[in-house]
């Protein structure tokens, strides 16, 4: 028993750490496809506020929105460092998300991500399944990706 | 045994002779005396036995072998084709698509045994007198090939360590076998019979060689037969039984091979030649399968010679894996979006030679998307050969008298358009022949032939494809529309007042409207219409109709002929860039804005003795305009049926030929925009649903 346990523990997930205003936020690395610089982005009338337009990814026509105003954080500045993560979702398909800044990839074990319990779930913490623990003592909240790009009823 | 990978060309001949014994069995109660039709259904019910049973469908099986039965009686002319035997036939048929449907779903047959047809079919046979139902070997003609070709293992070399086993094998006390297994010429899966061959004989014992090889038998790499050497414990007449027990088998022969123990193996009797040499005139016989090489130019030309004979020429198609095609259609889109961006890139440079090579590209991405969309057309026959069957059995529930006469079933679409029209075509279809149609009383007191007609016509048009369905009843009545209408709250008294007759008549496509008094099983709930309407826009088409009291009816589909590249007028609203299908606009106008006259608050204009409505696209896009407000208007006029709205758009950008691409299913909201595509300077642009704008 005890050693199934560590064994868990020592594995490794991957993240990209990424900056929403003045927080990092994690995304696991399996889901995303591509980074790409900020584009023009096609706007689509009558859509859901956070959904910012669509763009041209090698041909192809994808989705793409606004991290920061699907969480409810202040619109998006665009800036020389802001990107659009590509992110391929088995439910909804190949979509867009534009962050802040992409800083760098973290590697974290098991033992250092700490799961958010659903009580404990606040409005804000909605879209987090969990915190991220790095060595040095530093935090990052990890993204729990379908709740974000999720349509919630009534939004 | 894995059959799965037999199991889509399964489903899709099963359905080809599904179709083709309904439309024969038509015929058949048609012309009851009709040899050549009969041959047809007995082919067609024998095939499909064969093959459900390798694929091991065996309730299916049951019931086409009750149903051969029957017809083989009929082809031997013991039994007389009638009402009630036709109607039973129908029955069947009705059930085995019933199991195809739940295979196609679940991979399995279900377990209905239809145990109430099986008897029916019994019953039949049982009527005529003395005659005992047994299975008509049909194949005997072809007796005589055999004798030539019946004895291939003869050809077979043994190399060291197979003489080794089979001299062992000898040693032991087992009997070693040569044998040419032979499926019939009209056999589909023959690897899969192959297979079931190999298995039964597994049973038995062990097979040591085969030609052609076990690998090239799995490819369906050979011509109709193939030989084997087999040491079996068994006799030689019990192995034959078991290879002979699989369907679609034609023959198998086999000989007690002599095993001398030092020299190797040579044949019993009857032949003399020695197994390992080949004599070549015998390569003859060699199938095509052989490795290239090893036949002699002779050999390819004889069976060059055989080739077309033994596959029937009824349909020469190809199955295409519509990925491959998909795939094929995305690499011309790409071509086509790089043509794009030459083009805009060439703008400004004078550089003829540029040109020329643009308008070189154009011609020929022009052209390979013209035959690439032409591999993807299939006829329409596929999906209307399936109505007079229908029509028949609703002449005999709805005890009226009708006859469906159709045109134009070579018609060709785009597969995925194909696939979708059917049923709102079966949909037309029973409406004219419920609510359309009068019985036959009704239509004698009205001076018409006591049998109605219903008429399904498609023909091209342009680049669209129009397919009608016609009909010679009592045509709409257009007060009871209205009144129904009204008493639907669908609209006010006062509306039904101010209504075209045309616009009362379009009421029926409006969700939750049936006017036939009594609900009958065969047409309305109220959900038929309006849905026939929305699947035919979702295929980008459109539907009208029009119609005349005593005179009947007319439902005319439009569909337009591909749907994945379009002709497009470009178009700006606020600085965006939108394009609009070529198909829907009408005409472009130049309109001064005191022009616009303003009714129920809507902004209208008069355009050639018309009324049309405007649309200003900045508001529906929410987008502010960017022209001066006092400047003359640029209003594209778009159609819909016979209705016409203008759209206001800032500016015109031009034609071009635009790919269409979804914009993907998380963008759902939109109702206003259609797709997406890609201009030649890589942006994206919206293509506008001129549809849902009215």
């Amino acid at each position: 028993m005890e050693e199934v346990k560590v064994a868990l523990d020592n594995e490794t997930t991957q993240f990209i750490v990424v900056k929403l205003g003045d927080e990092q936020y994690g995304i696991d690395i399996k889901y995303v496809d591509n980074i790409v610089r900020m584009q023009h982005i096609t706007r689509v009338p009558k859509v859901q506020e956070y959904l910012k337009g669509v763009i041209n990814l090698r041909g192809e026509v994808i989705p793409v929105m606004s991290a920061r105003l699907k969480m409810g954080l202040p619109a998006d500045e665009y800036t020389k460092s802001t990107r659009i993560i590509i992110l391929r979702l088995e439910q909804h398909g190949t979509i867009g998300i534009t962050v802040d800044e992409v800083k760098e990839v973290v590697t974290l074990e098991n033992h250092q991500i700490e799961k958010v319990s659903y009580d404990s779930k606040e409005e804000k913490d909605y879209f987090l399944f969990g915190i991220g623990k790095y060595e040095d003592g530093g935090l990052i909240s990890l993204l729990d990706l379908n709740a974000v790009v999720l349509d919630k009823e009534g939004v | 045994m894995d059959v799965s990978q037999y199991l889509e060309i399964f489903l899709d001949e099963t359905k080809e002779h599904l179709q083709s014994l309904n439309t024969e069995i038509l015929n058949l109660e048609q012309d009851p005396e009709n040899s050549d039709t009969i041959n047809e259904i007995f082919r067609a019910a024998h095939s499909l036995k064969g093959m459900a049973g390798t694929m091991g469908y065996k309730r299916m099986q049951n019931l086409t072998h009750d149903m051969e039965n029957v017809f083989s009686e009929v082809r031997n002319g013991t039994i007389k084709v009638k009402g009630n035997m036709i109607d039973i036939l129908f029955q069947c048929l009705d059930a085995l698509e019933e199991y195809l449907n739940t295979i196609q779903e679940t991979g399995e047959e279900g377990s209905n045994d239809n145990e109430p047809l099986i008897k029916l079919l019994n019953d039949v046979l049982d009527s005529k007198e003395g005659g005992e139902p047994k299975e008509v070997k049909q194949e005997k003609v072809k007796s005589a090939d055999e004798e030539g070709g019946g004895r291939k293992w003869e050809e077979i070399k043994f190399d060291e360590t197979q003489k080794r086993v089979v001299s062992e094998a000898a040693s032991q006390g087992k009997n070693v076998y040569g044998m040419t297994v032979r499926v019939q010429e009209s056999c589909i899966l023959k690897a899969a019979r192959a297979f079931l061959v190999f298995k039964a004989l597994e049973e038995l014992g062990e097979v040591i060689i085969s030609k052609p090889s076990v690998q090239d038998i799995e490819d369906e790499r050979f011509d109709l037969d193939f030989s084997l050497i087999f040491i079996s414990e068994s006799s030689l007449e019990t192995v034959l039984k078991s290879v002979r027990s699989v369907s679609e088998i034609e023959d198998a022969q086999g000989a007690l091979l002599e095993v001398e123990q030092t020299e190797g193996v040579v044949v019993e009797e009857e032949t003399q030649n020695a197994v390992p040499e080949i004599v070549p005139e015998e390569k003859e016989n060699v199938p095509a399968t052989e490795k290239p090489a090893a036949v002699p130019p002779a050999t390819v030309k004889a069976n060059e010679k055989k080739a077309p004979v033994s596959k029937p020429v009824v349909n020469r198609t190809v199955r295409v894996d519509i990925e491959k095609l998909d795939v094929l259609m995305n690499l011309v889109s790409e071509l086509i979006i790089a043509k794009n961006s030459l083009v805009s890139a060439s703008v400004g440079d004078r550089n003829n030679s540029v040109n020329e090579h643009i308008e070189y590209l154009e011609s020929v991405t022009t052209n390979l998307h013209e035959s690439v969309m032409k591999v993807r057309m299939v006829p329409i026959e596929s999906v209307v050969n399936k109505f007079p069957r229908m029509i028949r059995d609703l002449s005999k529930k709805l005890d009226k008298k009708m006859e469906l006469y159709m045109s134009g079933e070579e018609t060709e679409l785009d597969r995925t358009v194909v696939d979708e029209i059917g049923d709102p075509l079966m949909h037309l279809l029973r409406n004219a022949a419920d609510h359309g149609l009068e019985s036959g009383e009704v239509r004698k007191a009205k001076g018409k032939p006591s049998v109605g007609s219903i008429f399904l016509d498609a023909y091209q048009d342009g680049n669209n494809v129009v397919i009608e369905v016609r009909d010679d009843g009592a045509g709409i009545n257009i007060e009871g529309v209205k009144n129904k209408a009204i008493e639907k709250g669908v609209i006010t008294p006062e509306q039904g007042e101010n209504m075209s007759d045309q616009e009362i008549i379009n009421l029926l496509f409006h969700a939750g409207f049936s006017t036939s008094e009594v609900v009958s099983d065969v047409s309305g709930r109220g959900v038929g219409l309006d849905v026939v309407k929305s699947k035919i826009e979702s295929l980008s088409g459109e539907v009208e109709v029009k119609s005349k009291i005593d005179m009947g009816s007319t439902w005319t589909i439009r569909l337009p002929l591909t749907l994945a590249i379009i002709q497009a007028l470009m178009v700006d609203v606020g600085g965006e860039q939108y394009a609009i299908s070529l198909g829907s606009i009408q005409t472009i106008e130049d309109i001064v804005p005191t022009d616009i006259k303003t009714v129920q608050n809507k902004e209208v204009i008069h355009l050639r003795g018309l009324v049309i409505p405007l649309i200003r696209l900045s508001e529906v896009l929410d987008i502010e305009s960017k022209k001066n407000p006092e400047d003359n208007m640029t209003v594209v006029i778009v159609k819909k049926g016979d209705r016409q709205s203008g759209l206001v758009v800032d500016e015109l950008r031009g034609q071009q030929e635009i790919v269409i691409k979804s914009l993907g299913k998380y963008i759902t909201k939109c109702k206003v925009i259609s797709g997406a595509t890609i201009l030649g300077d890589g942006e994206v642009a919206l293509i506008l649903d001129t549809n849902a704008l009215f």
